[in-house]
């Protein structure tokens, strides 16, 4: 996490109090276990017609923007918008190459967003159960390590 | 093997299912539902919702494929739907850096 992450999170935070979430950015600390709010962040972000093409097409290889908008046929603000949505959310990395900005997915993120349906497949026992019928609780460390951003 | 040879769902049906799993909520009932089956009594209970609010939850999830419902007398019980989670974690593989998902549209490309 970014220094700019932190700040913005505080800021965020003290201004809205803790209770509710903002799309593409999670508060920090956050009433729901950590694992949920990711989760929650990496589905929202590909939520979107949009947002599955521009990933679809990153998915070739590292592309700049000018690109992407000429494929999209978008115009540039909202290129600009999704990807930053998708920055956020942690399932595209960008790097600088001289005045251009480059565009690429993130193999890890994508490898837990693929794991995630095996993990809640019927009869995984996800999480924790509060009813007393099933086995015991995952503690928040498992959970953490389980569903890892 | 079987999710390969099926033909590429369209983005609109993917958007659906990620829409479908976007919301905590939904994520802590679909969490629920992994243990096994669920009535709306038992899940009103563990999530402290209205019934109205759960009622709309499992509405979407219904409607983009990943829960089923069955009813048994009085009550509805709901569980998840292995085929869609299954389509779901192809579609996810399927996008990866070097993969070339989808058609390129630049003539860069092989």
């Amino acid at each position: 996490m970014s220094r700019r992450y932190w700040f913005r999170a505080a800021k965020w935070q003290a201004a809205h109090g803790n209770t509710r979430i903002r799309p593409g950015w999670p508060t920090w600390p956050h009433p729901l276990p950590v694992h949920i709010a990711h989760v929650g962040q990496w589905y929202h972000a590909m939520s979107d017609p949009t947002r599955l093409a521009i990933l679809e097409f990153l998915s070739q290889r590292e592309r700049c923007v000018g690109e992407l908008q000429q494929v999209m046929d978008a115009a540039q603000s909202s290129v600009s918008y999704h990807l930053k949505v998708l920055r956020e959310s942690g399932l595209v990395r960008e790097h600088r190459e001289g005045r251009r900005k480059y565009f690429g997915l993130r193999a890890d993120t994508l490898e837990y967003m693929a794991q995630f349906p095996h993990v809640i497949g019927p009869g995984k026992h996800t999480g924790t159960c509060p009813l007393t019928c099933c086995r015991e609780p995952l503690t928040y460390q498992e959970n953490l390590i389980r569903y890892r951003p | 093997m079987t999710t390969a040879a099926q033909p590429r769902p369209d983005a609109a049906r993917v958007a659906r299912w990620f829409h479908a799993l976007a919301d905590e909520t939904r994520i802590q009932i679909v969490e629920m539902l992994s243990h096994k089956e669920r009535c709306v009594c038992e899940l009103e209970q563990v999530l402290e919702l209205a019934q109205s609010k759960l009622s709309f939850h499992l509405k979407v999830l219904k409607e983009s494929g990943l829960i089923t419902d069955r009813r048994e007398g009085r009550w509805m019980f709901y569980g998840l739907q292995r085929d869609t989670l299954d389509q779901i974690a192809a579609y996810t593989k399927s996008v990866k850096p070097g993969k070339h998902a989808g058609s390129c549209a630049v003539a860069c490309c092989d």
